[in-house]
């Protein structure tokens, strides 16, 4: 079938400037030799702006690759397994848990130009390739009357593949499930740069590739599933007094089977942070607060539904606003996106946390958390997606003055809060290096085992992404050489 | 971000770059909002990227000779400012970097006698008017120059028109509300006389009697971001010296490049003793847009006349209203002000047109190709006229519309709202 529209994504024809210099090192020197000195970066200028992401800086890698096409990523693939080193796969790196940061000397494959988009309206599908940015998905198919639901709070920058190797979610999980809830099939490059076309029938290897933050193979192409945006939108915005008369709110809200697309929480350093970045007049003074969006084609449904979230909020102890105008309720959840980046106004680092807890515990565990961070001396804020009992607490620090072992300590017993109560480590960020310390406390030893056993099935010899996900073997002291 | 820049070792302008380093927290919600990143799509032509090299660089682990063609590449449109939530005051970084490194910068023979000349004549508009009308006689010859010398060619208009005179001093009509002090700009009275006249005639219906204080020079903002700290200090004391804030209500420009450049002046002088005196004078300055809209919501602006049909006006966001300046709504309530006309938005609208100051001269690969996207995303709206604050996007918009076949006209803001007054809109 031929696509209806191509996407008007970013991008140019024009001729990209050369690396200059000579490649310094025969894996630049090969893959430029191979690929052209336009897709590969061997200036150290270059090499050096490609080893961070939104949370940490790792090792400086030998040559960055840009593929334009799966074949370039394939040659790419090649010259790093003749050459013996590890492969990081890197999207917008706009991640939180390090994801894409390499931890050793090697070869970045950075997906951005590979932006090819093609929406299929009449199979409800879009065909894109890794480096297409998120919103741009629902940008090309909003004409058609569709739209992509996956909304993760960087989804102006990040990238389907980035997205795809997180199993990035964002505020409408809650009602419309994560990325990878939207994958009809894949096309990946393994370790030994073969190129695989995935459904998700008989065993569901696309879903083991999604979420594996690239340590099983690189995601250069996915078919995605669209769906008609709902008709009625009606937003809310409920503030407490304390974080946990907040939880208990969405606990109660959801027990009278109100099913809303979006239930998201921030507590008052949030507000505050965001409220100095835009000045939208979000209450200073609460200790948190709830933002709500009820959807639907039925509108007695909708208002219903936010009818009995309000009833839920004010029988906690909340203040209910609601949004006069489709401009307030975007608005609001603008201060919701910008959450995450605002903190950089109270600390410059941050240590982020992503722990899923069972609904029902949710009052327990802010309260918790907001305690051992009052005990801790270090601030440390929360919001997240909670109505999916998907936390978000972060330390805030200046590595110049708090010490990132007191910083690690605690998030290590913020983490063992959600282990205790039922949880876990990740529901939208991944493991990534910043939770993989905990891995061994969450997941037991035997499906411990088979995750490994899986690692080593799909890239023997540990070439993709190391450092990520599954902790040191006993006694080992580097995953891979 | 962490860092270890030897502040101290830098003065003043080290504590403006270290604050700007320590505000990033590299999350990327600058790239999409970045035209150079848009056509290239590397990490290093971001403003994340280039925030980085430029850390690395002052902390002494970068080789200036190797961060600077990714800086050189940054249009300093801001759009990455507008886009940043943690507040990262990036124009301060790159401006006060290029300040810093143009000393230690190794540049051609011919590289530095094309930036002299462009600072030498585009600051004065007599000498600018005269290298105008040599550039239309040679415009034929274009095709068969190099690059470099092509581009200005390209921008000039078929007719650079004569100079108009500017008085000193221009009366309000009727009793007088205000006094404004103005500022007459450079390369715009050689190439646009217009906006000025157009100016003084708007804010004298108003009741707002003008001065154009002697003495005044270029703005500096040309110098100040191509990395002439000296020229650019002594242009802003120049400035300092003529306008006496005291003495008006406002200190108006009516280029978005210059009001920007005003209204950085504290951060030029940042921790040298004549600071105070440059954040008294930045407090007055605003843009003519955002003057003018002042006297709308306050009720007092003369009202237009009404347009003999519907017309819809395609507004473009300079840059440097835009998001050094934080001017969006202004011009457009002046637009709406107009009985019969539509605003409407450009699609891609926060994507720098390309025309960026010098960009244009010394980028113009890229500067073209925004300039494309830019005017197909204007003509996309199918206007009858494409409204701006700015000479540098008003060149670089009408020579890329007219290239695509288009003659819709291109004015600046005010000369509509002139034209609304005199009922020929």
């Amino acid at each position: 079938m031929t696509p209806r529209k191509t996407a008007l994504t970013p991008g140019s024809r024009a001729p990209k400037p050369r690396s200059g210099g000579t490649p310094d090192n025969p894996l630049a020197a090969e893959l430029t030799r191979s690929l052209g000195p336009q897709k590969v970066l061997s200036n150290l200028s270059e090499r050096r702006n490609y080893r961070y992401d939104a949370i940490q800086f790792g090792a400086t890698p030998l040559a960055v690759v840009l593929p334009e096409s799966t074949a370039d990523v394939v040659t790419a693939v090649r010259a790093a397994r003749a050459a013996g080193v590890p492969i990081v796969g890197r999207g917008a790196a706009s991640g939180l848990s390090g994801g894409a940061v390499p931890m050793q000397t090697g070869l970045v494959i950075s997906f951005t130009r590979m932006i090819r988009l093609e929406v299929f309206p009449e199979r409800r599908e879009a065909r894109a390739q890794a480096g297409v940015v998120t919103l741009s998905v629902t940008e090309a198919a909003r004409p058609y009357g569709l739209i992509y639901p996956p909304d993760p709070a960087s989804f102006r920058t990040s990238t389907v593949g980035g997205n795809l190797g997180e199993n990035a979610g964002g505020p409408l999980c809650f009602k419309y499930g994560v990325t990878g809830d939207y994958v009809r099939a894949l096309e990946f490059v393994d370790a030994d740069g073969e190129v695989h076309e995935l459904t998700r029938d008989a065993y569901d290897l696309a879903g083991l590739l999604i979420g594996s933050e690239g340590t099983l193979g690189l995601i250069t192409e996915a078919t995605l599933r669209l769906t008609p945006p709902p008709k009625y939108t009606r937003t809310l915005l409920a503030s407490f007094a304390e974080v946990g008369e907040c939880a208990e709110a969405v606990s109660r809200a959801i027990a009278t089977g109100a099913v809303p697309a979006k239930l998201e929480f921030m507590d008052a350093a949030c507000v505050s942070a965001v409220e100095d970045y835009l000045a939208l007049g979000l209450p200073r003074d609460a200790g948190a607060v709830l933002l709500v969006d009820t959807d639907g084609d039925d509108l007695d449904t909708v208002e219903e539904e936010r009818a009995l979230v309000e009833a839920a909020c004010r029988e906690a102890g909340g203040t209910v606003r609601r949004a006069a105008t489709d401009a307030e309720a975007a608005a609001l959840w603008q201060a919701r996106r910008s959450v995450s980046p605002a903190l950089g106004r109270i600390r410059p680092q941050r240590m982020n946390e992503d722990i899923v807890v069972p609904r029902s515990a949710l009052p327990e565990v802010v309260r918790e958390i907001r305690a051992l961070g009052d005990a801790s001396g270090l601030p440390v804020v929360q919001f997240g997606h909670i109505g999916d009992g998907n936390l978000h607490p972060n330390i805030l620090y200046d590595p110049r003055r708090e010490s990132p072992e007191a910083v690690h300590d605690l998030a290590h017993r913020i983490a063992l809060v959600a282990i205790r109560h039922g949880g876990v480590l990740s529901g939208e960020h991944g493991i990534g290096t910043m939770k993989r310390p905990f891995m061994r406390e969450a997941v037991d030893p035997v499906t411990l085992g088979a995750l490994r056993d899986v690692k080593r099935a799909l890239d023997p010899a540990g070439r993709l992404n190391p450092g990520k996900i599954l902790p040191d073997e006993e006694g080992e002291t580097h995953a891979h050489p | 971000m962490q860092h270890d820049i030897p502040v101290p070792a830098l003065g003043p302008q080290g504590e403006v770059m270290a604050h700007a380093v320590d505000a990033c927290v590299h999350c990327g919600f600058c790239l999409p909002a970045c035209p150079t990143y848009a056509l290239l799509g590397d990490e290093m032509d971001s403003p994340r990227g280039r925030i980085v090299l430029m850390k690395e660089v002052l902390e002494g682990t970068l080789p200036l000779a190797d961060a600077a063609p990714h800086l050189d590449r940054c249009l300093g449109c801001q759009a990455c400012v507008t886009a940043c939530p943690s507040g990262v005051p990036y124009g301060e970084l790159i401006t006060s970097f290029r300040g810093w490194s143009e000393p230690q910068r190794e540049r051609s023979p011919l590289d530095r006698a094309k930036r002299a000349g462009i600072l030498k004549i585009l600051p004065a508009p007599k000498v600018f008017s005269v290298a105008a009308r040599v550039g239309q006689y040679a415009k034929p010859l274009a095709p068969l120059l190099p690059a470099a010398l092509r581009a200005p060619l390209d921008l000039l208009p078929e007719r650079v028109p004569a100079m108009q005179p500017q008085p000193p001093v221009t009366p309000a009509r009727g009793k007088r509300r205000g006094r404004v002090a103005f500022l007459a700009g450079c390369a715009q009275q050689a190439l646009t006389p217009n906006f000025n006249a157009a100016t003084l005639r708007v804010l004298a219906r108003n009741s707002i009697e003008v001065v154009l204080p002697e003495g005044q020079g270029c703005c500096g903002a040309a110098a100040l971001h191509t990395g002439a700290r000296e020229e650019a200090l002594r242009l802003v004391r120049q400035n300092l010296t003529a306008f006496d804030p005291g003495e008006y209500d406002a200190i108006l420009s009516n280029a978005a490049g210059c009001g920007a450049g005003l209204k950085e002046y504290p951060v030029v002088l940042h921790g040298l003793p004549d600071e105070g005196q440059a954040q008294a004078f930045a407090a007055k300055v605003q843009d003519i847009s955002e003057y003018l809209a002042g006297l709308l919501r306050a009720g007092e602006l003369e009202p237009f006349l009404p347009t003999p049909r519907p017309l819809t006006v395609a507004y473009h966001d300079a840059c440097h209203l835009a998001h050094a300046q934080g001017v969006r709504a202004a011009p457009r309530e002046l637009l709406r002000a107009i009985p019969g006309v539509t605003v409407v938005e450009v699609p891609e609208g926060n994507l720098c047109c390309g025309s960026a100051g010098t960009y244009n001269l010394e980028q113009p690969e890229l500067a073209n190709e925004l300039g494309v996207r830019k005017a197909r995303n204007i003509l996309s709206t199918t206007p009858d006229l494409i409204a701006s604050g700015n000479i540098g996007c008003h060149t670089q918009i009408g020579s890329h519309t007219r290239r695509q076949g288009s003659r819709v006209p291109v004015l600046h803001t005010v000369e509509v709202l002139d034209l609304a007054y005199r009922g020929e809109l």
